[in-house]
Parts: structure tokens; C-alpha cells; sequence
């Protein structure tokens, strides 16, 4: 992650600021920063996103394909996250730099997807144990200003909410084959439920307290932190423990229980959200160029 | 609006991976409307579109112009074609439909819009950025192609509006748009726009009252669609594929059998049963001939086959719908003679070809689907659509399948071409012959020039070259016996004793590999014909005439190329040497087979040429023991030849051809000949020696055989061919002479078709001779007639270094495939003649109605059939008639088999005398009708004739060759 220099008082004074519940940014310990989002601006995709958090920049794409499920899971498709940090969003990224953070971010994501309750992989499965539906979900960050465990994954449920998975029947079995007819329709398509999927949140602790959608510079003045997988029924399906301090086993249960709440409202909000624009129709889209 | 816009859709690879494309599609505002009124589009002067259009329909009297959807193109395009059409707005939608639905009339419409540019005016629609239109969800590409036609036509209406404000109302110009389609033509006439059917509006054209005789009568294709299939699907072929890797399926030949359409066979290679299909689900869509994929069913489905005689006879076009088949198959016994039954679950390959017959007479005239009732009565009536029903009712015409689809009770097919008119005397015998042809697929075109040019030119004489390197022959006294009129005679004898203890025989046949040389064109016709076919009036030749009747024919006082049998036997027929060589004769004389025979018998002859013929004959009579000792089988199948009239070409008598010593004295030597040369070329070519198989029937062959020797208290023993050879020996009845006969007749059909093969693709054991009862065998002795007789020629020539090879003669599979193709030459060649006889004995009974003896073959259970030894014709006695409910009340008796009626009963080669004559009810299609005279039988036989006394027949002793 992009080391930012601060001195020691202007940490100080970060550190006061959260202390008081009012942050550089005016904002309280749990505000989010505006987000903007954007779907289905990829047209080759069969979901996109492109989310923006304040500075936190990330295009996600998820294709669709078909292949044989994995042998202990004969009855499920899958997902497949691949998260690319473009070396347009901070230098070190270039050449090798970014992997550590994209394997992190990827395994993460895996993991709290991993849950039963979050999405219905069973609804990807075409044929049992031959064919079933694998979704490519590929993340671009495009910049970094704080916060990305959150900017991914909110931008990844965007991007799986709008994924139009194209219908798709067994027309004859041939031998061992099976035939699959394609539906001629394009717009004969089914999507996935993503009422659950998780959003992440991250709580970083600044001092005796905690709080949401750190800025880079937040960041610089935590020790340690969460990032909390919550779905949209309000459960947690993941933890992580981020940073190098340590955590007092109350304030965890307190900062789970904080994550929990705030984790639900975000998925609300998301979701009308989303619900909007598909609502709104087809409009000029926006794009990368305002 | 944006200007560029992307058409989303998904594609399917051949990998199987779904993939989405998206192509950019971009918008213009600057097509131009293409009309010569137009103010608003800056477009050059002299549109194709009239300013001011002048309408001859009086559908629409205001000027117009046509916007046509693409149905009209695909189903109209003739009419298209027509000078009337002006003024005619052509969509890029319908361009584009168009040409992804039919290449053909793709084509056809460029070609129109190409000559007649001044008429049809191209609309780029899906370009223009008012008249684009995007895909709706739930919309099909079809009802979306249709929008946008009706978007392009209020777009026009709208645009031209504003370029005529001060037209006066009749006056301004209006958009047409013409479709088949009844929802687009609603939805038009809701949006405004006047619609019409093409039909209608080509009708209102009052200055070309022509043009609707072009109109093609609406389709039903969309019906099609939806329709409930009638028969199951068919496999996909990988499918099949596992299932006769796995065992699961089998795969054979499709054969439709002669008495019952519902009823058939599969031959699976290696099975002893065929297995039995039963009913239009079970045979599946496959005609006589196809490869089919058949799965077994359970063993307690199996049945036997119906005993009845079933005929798909309707008068008329039932359409697609499958008659009730229980009523017409129930009656199959089950219990006993239980037959594999199973059912076609594929077909790896169709055999499809063009048939010949005559349309059914439809009621509709005018309608354009019609029934085609093929000559065959293997092959299903033909679903075929044609305008020009009227005419081609009285003709024969040819007509080929295209597709069977699930819907459609009927193959669907097309019109080929018309043979010619039935009724017209003239011609009648012309177009028989060319259907009879046509149907057996002989090839009977005339020679090609390239093939010519491969002929010696003539004068032709044998050079002292070739004299120097044959065997010079001419001295020894070589004659040949033939039938009489035979001009290609490939096969001379001679004989001579070089001490009193050992003769020489030789036989020579025509040397045609000396003028049918490899790889030339000559060559590959003679192959591709594989045979001479002998019709009753006609020969069509395997190779040109000047070889087959003049240079190979070994006539008589003429020096000829040969190629040698000779061997050194002992009295006792034993041989002691045998020889081959390539050599110059000169036959003395051409016998006909009873001028031998006179030579033989009457002692005063004492030539050299009448003592040879001696000497051969006895010879041959100890050969044909011995080989009759060893098994050999003689059987029968009823020969017979017309004695045509001169004036008028139609069979005038009817004679079966006699048999005589010379005959079988021919024949010995020939085999001889043969099986020398067999073996001969075996032993140098273990691999791709033609040779000639006739397998070992199948026990189960024997059945209805043995069955009805059983009805005439013989026990007959199949389990070898020397002991089938000597039961049918022993089973004589002296008072129905003709039994042994109609037996003999009966284990004829008992056996199996005899074959060609490449030696190296049979196992020595399978190279058996069945009939007659040889180890090994080929043909030989008749190269002029038959192509594998030339092929053992060459290897023979090879085997003695007097010719070289080539790679193809060398090459098994090449060779198999060479042996396939005149094995299916051969069969074709054997219906043909079998055809052509039926067809003689048609134009014989053509004014004759006569009573005659005959036997029964074999007793069904709603028919007799019978057989006329007179006339070598069989026929069906129909006992009850299909529809009315049996007066007579034949009680079948199915264990004998025997029909029983009061106190009659008929049993299996019983003698009867029925009435022959030629039923014309379908002027088209006629064929035998044969009556029962005798035994009387109320309600069934009919009366005498008066005038032709019945005059007791001899029986005929029939034979025939192998």
C-alpha cells in the first residue's frame, strides 16, 4: 500500500480529530466518503462496474464461461477473482509491486464468498458434475486513495448484480456430451441473486477508537484494524485482521458488532442504488470521461 | 440520438464456449431517400424513384411506391422477376434476411435489382438514424426485422409528407408495404401504413393480368414448425456412434419389405436373424437401402412378421397424418417365430437417389403439395411441391428426396425432370425402359468421346509383335457354343488327344485386358458400369461396341487375342496339368447350343469339330458328378424369354428357355476355368486377388423353406449343401411333378448373395463356395460382360509375366472398393433384368386375359402368393379385400400354413388355376392382377375364360447357373 509521509503532529492531529468524532474531512468516525458508481460500462464484460471512493478507483468486469465444475463440488459453479493493480494508481505497483496487495484482496474476497449464505453458486450449475457457469470476476484498480478492501467489493457486487448470465439448455445428450443450445434471444438472459453478497468493511483504530473508510493519511496513523465480510442478512462471513498492532478482545467484539451494522446499511444502500439506475433505463453512460 | 450504437449477441463456439459479441454499429444522417420528389435529401438528380409514380393496381389507385419484406422476396421471387415492378423500395433488413435465409433467392434478387436499376431503389435503413432499431427484450430477430420494415415505411410516409405539402391529396405519393406475414400486415395497418398481401396487390395489377399465373401458392412452412412431429427423433450421430462401439445399437441395411410398408428389416453383417421393424415409429423416416443405427427391443416385444399383405394404397393425400397402424398390424402372431425386433433410432447413412413415378391426382389441382408414388414399392410416396401438377399428372416423371422431416408423414422431395408421357404409345416403351434404367441406376448414356478415343482404329489387325510374344493357336480347331444371337462371344473351347490315355481341353477367352488398359478412360467407364446389363429387348454394354461385338468377340474365321486356359486330363476327367498363356485363335465355328447339341447326337457327323465337342461333353458329365458329389447345389429359379414381334417390338409368345447338355457342358468347363484361375491367382496374390464368395446361408434362411417341405411330408436336411443337395434330390412327388421344382425355387431364395472380394479383407475359411461347393472361386471366362473377370485378367497376366501391374490392382482396399461397387452393379443389374421382364410380361397382358396353371408358393394369412411356370410370374391372390367385410371366410390356419373356406383347403404348392390379366386401374401404374379360378370359391374366384381353352402344361424343368 502507498506509504504516505505524515509528521508526527499532523498525526497528532488526526489522532484529536477521532478522538472529538469529527475527522479532517468534517466527517464522523462512521461516515463513508461519497461514492460514485457506474455498471455495465464494459460492453464485451457480462457485468461491469466502475466504482470511485473519493480517491479509490476500480473497474470490474465479470465474464462468463462455461466449464466442468470441480469434482467435490459437482452440483455448484463458481467464482474466480483476479484483481490487477495497475500501475497507473501508484508507482510501486509497477512490475511485481502490487501483487502481494492483489493476492491479499483476492483471497479475501474468495474467503468471504466462500460462506454458503452469501450467493447460490448451485444457480450456475447447467448440466450436474459436466458443465456449469464460471464466473471470471477481474478487478482493476485504478487508483488508490484509501480504503480498497471496501471499494473492491462494493464494486465487485455491482458488477455481479448487473452479469447476465445467458440461458442456456441441454438440447440432446450425444453420447457422453451433451449438446447445449444457446438461446437465441439475447436478452434471454438470468441473473443472480446478490441480495447477500458481502460488502466489505474495513474499521481501522485510531487511539481508544475506531472508525470507517479511512483515508490514506488514517491509515498511516493506524496500527491495526479489521476488515469484516458482512452479508446482506447481517452476517459476518470474514475477518481479517489488518496491521501490525494489536486488538483488545473487547474492543474486536465491539468493532465486529459496529462492522455488522454499518456492513448492512452499505448493502442496503447499494442495493437501492443499484435498483435505481437499472430503473433509470438505458442513459448516455459516463465512463472515465467527466 | 447517438450515432453509434453496438448490436450485443451471443455466439455459441464450435469448442463449446459461449462467447458475447459486440460489434459497434454506427449511424448516418446522410442516406438519402432515393426519390425524385424529394426536397430535404441532398441527393443527385434522376432518382430511381418517380416523382411522380403512376399505379396500375386497382387495389391502390394513388401513386405509390412498394416497400416488399423479405417473405415476399423468399416465396415470390419469380414474380419479382416481372417488368411490372416499379418503383420498389428494397430494405437493407430484407437484403440481409434474405441472404442468411436463402442464398439462392439472394442471388435472384441481385440479379433482378442489377438489370432493373432504374425500378428498385436499396434502402440502407439499418443505418440511418431514424430508421434503426434496436432489439427489445423479449423480441425475436424476426418480429425485430419486422419493425424496422415498418419503422423504414412511416419513416418514408413522414418524409415525403413534408416534400408534398402542396400535392393535392390524390395525387401525393404513398408507401406500400407487401408481406405474407399476417401479424406484420396488422400491425401496419395499426401504424398507418397500408399493407398488402402479394397475392392480392400482383392480382389488382390490372396492365399485367399474366403476372399472377407467377405467384407460388402461400407456404405452410410456419405451420410446419409447430406442427406435432409424427415420428421419433434420431439419434445424433456421436451417439450413435457410442451405441455400436458399446454394442448397444447395431447397424445394417434398411430393407423395406415387398409385401407390407409398414413393415421391415435390418440385415446386420454377422447376425444369423434380421432383426424385424414393425410400424411407422419403428421404421423411423428410413427408406429401402439406408444404413441404419437399430436398437433392440426387450425380448418379450419381439414379434413376428404380420402375414399380411399390406399396401400403402390411398387414392388420395391423406396429408400428414399417420393412418391408425394398429388396425393393420395386429395381426402379427405372436407367441411363435419370435424374430429380434427393435427400432431405428438413427441413420448413418442415407441411399437416397431419384425415383421415378407419377404424381397421385390431388384434389386440389391448383394446390402446389403433391404426392409422388414412386414406381417402387419399397420407397414411400414423396411429398413434392410443383406448380405444374396438370401436366405432369400424365407423365412419369423423377422426382428426389430431400429431407424427412419429423412433421411430415411423407419424405419431402423435389421434381427432377418428366420422362415423357405414359399414355403416348410411342414413347411409352422409350420412358419404361429409361425409368427401368434410371431406377436400377445403370448407366446408359452413350459412350463418351474420351472413351472412344481409347478404341483401336480400324482396320484392325493383329500385329506380328503381339503374334510373337503370345502362344500361336490358330492351328487347333476352337469353337464356341453360345445361345443363339449372341454377338459378344467372350469364351471358345477346344479338345484334342495327345495319347489315348490323356486329352487336352482348353478354354479361350477374349483377351480384353489387351484393349482395356489401365487408368484410361475406357477403363474407369468399364468399371464404373461393372457390368453388361441384358434386358429382354435391349443389352446396354459394359464396353463400347466395337470391343464388346467385334474386336473381343471371338467369332468365328477370325483371328482374335485370347487368353488360354489349357489343361492335360485323363479320361476320368482328372487333371493332370494346367497351364495359362496369353495367345492368337482362330475359331472354326460358332455353335449355338442345340446346333451342338445336333453336332453331339447325330452320329454321322464325324468332323473333327463334332468329335471334339464329344469328347468335351463327355468329360464334362463326369466333372459335373464329381462336383455334384462334392455338394454342389442345383437349383432353380424360373427363366423365361420373349418372342418379340418384329413389326410392333411387343412380346407376342412367351417361352422358357430350354436346357440342354451343351448348356451344362459350357458351364463345367467354364467353372473349371474358373477355379483354376482362383487359385492360380490366390497363390500369387494371397492379398488382392479378386476372387468370388458365396457364403453359407444362414440356418434361419431355411425356414419358410423347410416349412413347406414339411406341408408335403419332406424332411428336409439344410445343415450342409450336399445334404440339402440330396433331400431336394429325394423330394419327388409323382403327382405334382412341378414340386421338386417350386422347391428348388423356394431354396434359391433361402440363400445368400453371392460376392466379389479382395482377398486380404476375408479369411481364408469365408472364401467358400456355397453353391457350388468350391474352395475357392472367381470369374474368369466373361471379361467382355463383366469387369471383375477383367481385373482377374490382369492379375492372371501378371501372375504368368506377360503384363506388369500397377499400384491400384496391388492395392486391397482399392481392389475392395472396385469389388463393392460391381457387387452393387451386379445386384442393379439383376433387378434390371428382372424388371424388364416384368415389364414385357406387362405389355403381353396388355390385351390378353388368360387362364393358367399355376402353384402356390406360400400361403399368407390375407393372401395367396402364387407363381405361373408359364410365365415365370408370380403374383398375390388377395383373399379378403381390404375394405369390405370377408364373404368368404378363408380361415388361416397359420401353423401349416393353409387357408381353409367351407371345405377347401389350400395349402402350400398346391395346384390352381388362375386368371392372368393386366390391371390398368391406374393408368400410370400397372401391374399383374391375378385371379383364383380354381378351386371354386363363392365370393372370391371368378369365371373362366371360354375362348382360351386351358391347355394342360407340361411342367418345365427349369434350372439355372449359379
Amino acid at each position: 500500500m502507498a506509504e504516505i509521509l505524515l509528521s508526527e503532529a499532523e498525526k497528532a492531529f488526526i489522532h484529536h480529530g477521532v478522538q472529538d468524532d469529527l475527522r479532517c474531512d468534517g466527517r464522523t468516525r462512521l461516515d463513508y466518503r461519497p461514492i460514485i458508481l457506474e455498471t455495465g460500462l464494459v460492453s464485451n464484460a457480462s457485468g461491469s462496474s466502475r466504482l470511485r471512493l473519493a480517491n479509490s478507483d476500480v473497474l470490474v468486469g465479470v465474464k462468463v464461461e462455461l466449464a466442468s465444475p470441480l469434482s467435490e463440488k459437482p452440483l455448484e459453479g463458481r467464482l474466480e477473482f483476479f484483481v490487477d493493480c495497475s500501475a497507473n494508481a501508484t508507482p510501486e505497483f509497477e512490475g511485481r509491486g502490487g501483487e502481494d496487495l492483489a493476492n491479499e484482496i483476492c483471497r479475501f474476497l474468495q474467503m468471504s464468498y466462500m460462506s454458503g449464505d452469501t450467493i447460490n453458486l448451485a444457480e450456475l450449475s447447467v448440466l450436474t458434475g459436466q458443465q456449469c457457469w464460471v464466473l471470471y470476476v477481474d478487478i482493476l484498480i485504478l487508483e488508490c486513495g484509501g480504503n480498497l478492501y471496501d471499494t473492491v467489493s462494493l464494486a465487485v457486487k455491482s458488477a455481479l448484480y448487473t452479469t447476465q448470465i445467458p440461458s442456456i439448455k441441454v438440447a440432446t445428450m450425444d453420447g457422453d456430451q451433451p449438446e447445449l443450445e444457446l438461446s437465441e434471444d439475447p436478452y434471454d438472459t438470468k441473473r443472480l441473486n446478490t441480495q447477500n453478497v458481502p460488502c466489505l468493511v474495513t474499521l481501522m483504530k485510531i487511539g481508544n477508537h475506531y472508525l470507517v473508510d479511512p483515508t490514506p493519511e488514517e491509515e498511516c496513523c493506524s496500527s491495526s484494524g479489521v476488515v469484516v465480510a458482512v452479508s446482506g442478512t447481517k452476517k459476518i462471513t470474514a475477518v481479517r485482521k489488518i496491521g501490525s498492532g494489536s486488538l483488545h478482545p473487547e474492543s474486536l467484539v465491539s468493532m465486529l458488532k459496529t462492522a455488522s451494522e454499518v456492513g448492512t446499511v452499505v448493502n442496503k444502500i447499494l442495493m437501492t442504488k443499484l435498483l435505481e439506475e437499472e430503473r433509470a433505463g438505458k442513459t448516455q453512460k459516463v465512463g472515465f470521461m467527466r | 440520438m447517438d450515432m453509434l450504437t453496438s448490436k450485443i449477441f451471443l455466439r455459441k463456439t464450435k469448442r463449446g464456449k459461449v462467447l458475447k459479441v459486440v460489434r459497434e454499429h454506427y449511424l448516418r444522417d446522410d442516406l438519402w431517400c432515393g426519390s425524385d420528389l424529394c426536397k430535404k435529401c441532398n441527393q443527385e438528380n434522376s432518382e430511381v424513384l418517380d416523382d411522380a409514380p403512376i399505379s396500375s393496381s386497382t387495389l391502390c389507385a394513388c401513386p405509390h411506391y412498394v416497400v416488399v419484406d423479405t417473405n415476399v422476396v423468399l416465396h415470390q421471387i419469380d414474380v419479382l422477376e416481372s417488368p411490372a415492378w416499379k418503383n420498389v423500395i428494397v430494405l437493407q433488413t430484407v437484403l440481409e434476411e434474405t441472404r442468411k435465409r436463402s442464398t439462392n433467392n439472394f442471388k435472384k434478387l441481385k440479379e433482378i435489382m442489377a438489370t432493373r436499376k432504374d425500378s428498385f431503389y436499396v434502402f440502407v435503413n439499418e443505418h440511418h438514424k431514424d430508421t434503426y432499431v434496436e432489439r427489445k427484450p423479449g423480441e425475436s430477430a424476426n418480429d425485430r426485422n419486422d419493425r424496422a420494415i415498418r419503422k423504414a415505411c412511416s419513416w418514408y410516409q413522414t418524409h415525403l409528407e413534408e416534400s408534398q405539402q402542396g400535392r393535392e391529396k390524390k395525387k401525393k405519393v404513398q408507401i406500400i408495404l407487401l408481406t405474407q406475414d399476417f401479424k406484420n400486415r396488422e400491425q401496419a395497418l395499426k401504424e398507418g401504413i397500408p399493407a398488402y398481401r402479394v397475392d392480392e396487390y400482383v392480382k389488382s395489377l390490372k396492365d399485367f393480368p399474366d403476372l399472377q399465373e407467377k405467384l407460388a401458392a402461400s407456404h405452410s412452412d410456419d405451420n410446419a414448425e409447430n406442427r406435432e412431429p409424427l415420428f421419433p427423433e434420431h439419434w445424433a450421430p456421436t451417439r450413435i456412434m457410442t451405441g455400436i462401439k458399446s454394442g448397444k445399437l447395431l447397424q445394417g441395411i434398411f430393407h423395406c419389405s415387398r409385401e407390407n410398408f409398414l413393415e421391415g428389416s435390418v440385415s446386420v453383417e454377422g447376425q444369423d436373424k434380421s432383426i424385424l421393424l414393425q410400424g411407422h415409429a419403428s421404421l423411423n423416416r428410413a427408406v429401402d437401402g439406408d444404413i441404419v443405427a437399430v436398437e433392440l427391443l426387450p425380448e418379450d416385444k419381439w414379434t413376428s412378421p404380420s402375414g399380411i399383405v399390406l399396401e400403402d394404397q390411398e387414392d388420395q393425400d391423406p396429408g400428414d397424418q399417420i393412418e391408425k397402424e394398429e388396425a393393420l398390424l395386429t395381426n402379427s402372431t405372436k407367441g411363435k417365430d419370435l424374430q429380434p425386433t427393435g427400432k431405428i433410432v438413427g441413420i448413418i447413412r442415407r441411399k437416397w437417389r431419384q425415383y421415378c413415378g407419377i404424381l397421385l391426382p390431388s384434389v386440389l389441382a391448383e394446390g402446389t403439395r403433391h404426392l409422388f408414388v414412386p414406381a417402387e414399392r419399397k420407397i414411400p410416396k414423396i411429398r413434392i411441391e410443383t406448380r405444374q401438377a396438370a401436366t405432369l399428372s400424365s407423365q412419369k416423371i423423377i422426382v428426389a428426396i430431400d429431407s424427412w422431416p419429423r412433421t411430415s408423414r411423407y419424405p419431402l422431395g423435389h421434381f427432377v425432370r418428366a420422362l415423357g408421357n405414359i399414355g403416348d404409345k410411342d414413347t411409352e416403351n422409350e420412358v419404361k425402359l429409361t425409368v427401368l434404367l434410371l431406377e436400377h441406376d445403370v448407366p446408359h448414356h452413350s459412350f463418351p468421346e474420351t472413351v472412344l478415343a481409347c478404341l483401336p482404329s480400324m482396320p484392325w489387325m493383329i500385329s506380328q509383335e503381339e503374334v510373337n510374344c503370345r502362344e500361336d493357336l490358330r492351328n487347333l480347331d476352337i469353337c464356341s457354343v453360345d445361345p443363339p444371337g449372341c454377338t459378344d462371344i467372350d469364351d471358345a473351347l477346344h479338345f484334342r488327344e495327345l495319347s489315348p490315355n490323356l486329352y487336352e481341353i482348353g478354354v479361350h477367352i477374349a483377351d480384353v485386358s489387351h484393349f482395356v488398359r489401365p487408368d484410361t478412360a475406357l477403363d474407369k467407364e468399364a468399371a464404373n458400369r461393372g457390368t453388361t446389363v441384358y434386358l429382354v429387348d435391349r443389352r446396354i454394354d459394359m464396353v463400347p461396341e466395337l470391343l464388346s461385338s467385334n474386336l473381343c468377340s471371338l467369332r468365328p474365321d477370325q483371328e482374335r487375342l485370347a487368353f488360354s486356359v489349357i489343361w492335360e486330363v485323363t479320361p476320368n476327367a482328372e487333371i493332370k496339368k494346367t497351364r495359362f498363356t496369353k495367345s492368337v485363335i482362330r475359331s472354326r465355328r460358332a455353335y449355338t447350343y442345340a446346333e451342338a447339341q445336333c453336332s453331339i447326337d447325330d452320329p454321322l457327323q464325324q468332323n473333327e469339330l463334332a468329335k471334339s465337342l464329344r469328347g468335351l461333353n463327355k468329360l464334362a458329365k463326369i466333372m459335373k458328378k464329381n462336383r455334384m458329389e462334392k455338394g454342389a447345389l442345383q437349383l432353380s429359379s424360373p427363366e423365361i424369354r420373349f418372342e418379340v414381334s418384329t413389326e410392333t417390338n411387343d412380346p407376342i409368345d412367351v417361352i422358357s428357355k430350354p436346357m440342354l447338355d451343351t448348356n451344362s457342358m459350357v458351364e463345367e468347363f467354364m467353372l473349371l476355368a474358373n477355379i483354376s484361375v482362383a487359385e492360380h491367382i490366390f497363390k500369387h496374390f494371397p492379398e488382392c486377388a479378386v476372387l468370388r464368395r458365396h457364403p453359407v446361408p444362414p440356418e434361419s434362411n431355411f425356414e419358410p423353406f423347410l416349412k413347406a417341405g414339411k406341408t408335403q411330408g419332406f424332411t428336409l436336411d439344410v445343415s450342409s449343401n450336399k445334404s440339402l443337395a440330396a433331400s431336394l434330390d429325394a423330394a419327388v412327388k409323382p403327382d405334382n411333378v412341378y414340386m421338386n421344382t417350386m422347391l428348388r425355387i423356394l431354396a434359391t431364395r433361402c440363400m445368400m448373395q453371392a460376392v466379389y472380394f479382395s482377398s486380404g479383407t476375408v479369411a481364408q475359411v469365408d472364401f467358400y463356395h456355397y453353391g457350388l461347393a468350391a474352395p475357392i472361386y472367381t470369374h474368369f471366362t466373361s471379361p467382355i460382360r463383366r469387369y471383375a473377370d477383367l481385373l482377374v485378367h490382369r492379375l492372371l497376366a501378371v501372375a504368368i509375366s506377360a503384363d506388369v501391374t500397377y499400384a491400384e490392382l496391388l492395392d486391397r482396399k482399392c481392389v475392395q472398393q472396385l469389388c463393392n461397387n460391381l457387387n452393387y452393379r451386379h445386384k442393379m443389374s439383376q433387378y434390371a433384368q428382372r424388371s424388364s421382364v416384368a415389364l414385357h410380361t406387362h405389355l403381353f397382358f396388355r390385351h390378353r386375359v388368360q387362364d393358367e396353371d399355376a402353384y402356390v408358393l406360400s400361403v399368407r394369412q390375407n393372401a395367396l402368393q402364387v407363381l405361373i411356370p408359364k410365365y415365370g410370374l408370380e403374383g398375390s391372390i388377395y383373399l379378403k379385400e381390404k375394405d369390405e367385410d370377408s364373404k368368404s371366410a378363408f380361415i388361416y390356419n397359420p401353423d401349416e400354413p393353409s387357408q381353409t373356406c367351407d371345405n377347401i383347403t389350400i395349402r402350400t404348392f398346391d395346384r390352381i388355376v388362375v386368371q392372368v390379366s393386366l390391371d390398368s386401374k391406374y393408368v400410370q401404374h400397372q401391374k399383374i392382377a391375378v385371379h383364383l379360378v380354381q378351386p371354386q370359391i363363392a365370393g372370391l374366384s371368378v369365371e373362366p375364360i371360354k375362348t382360351v381353352n386351358v391347355s394342360e402344361p407340361t411342367p418345365k424343368k427349369l434350372k439355372s447357373g449359379n
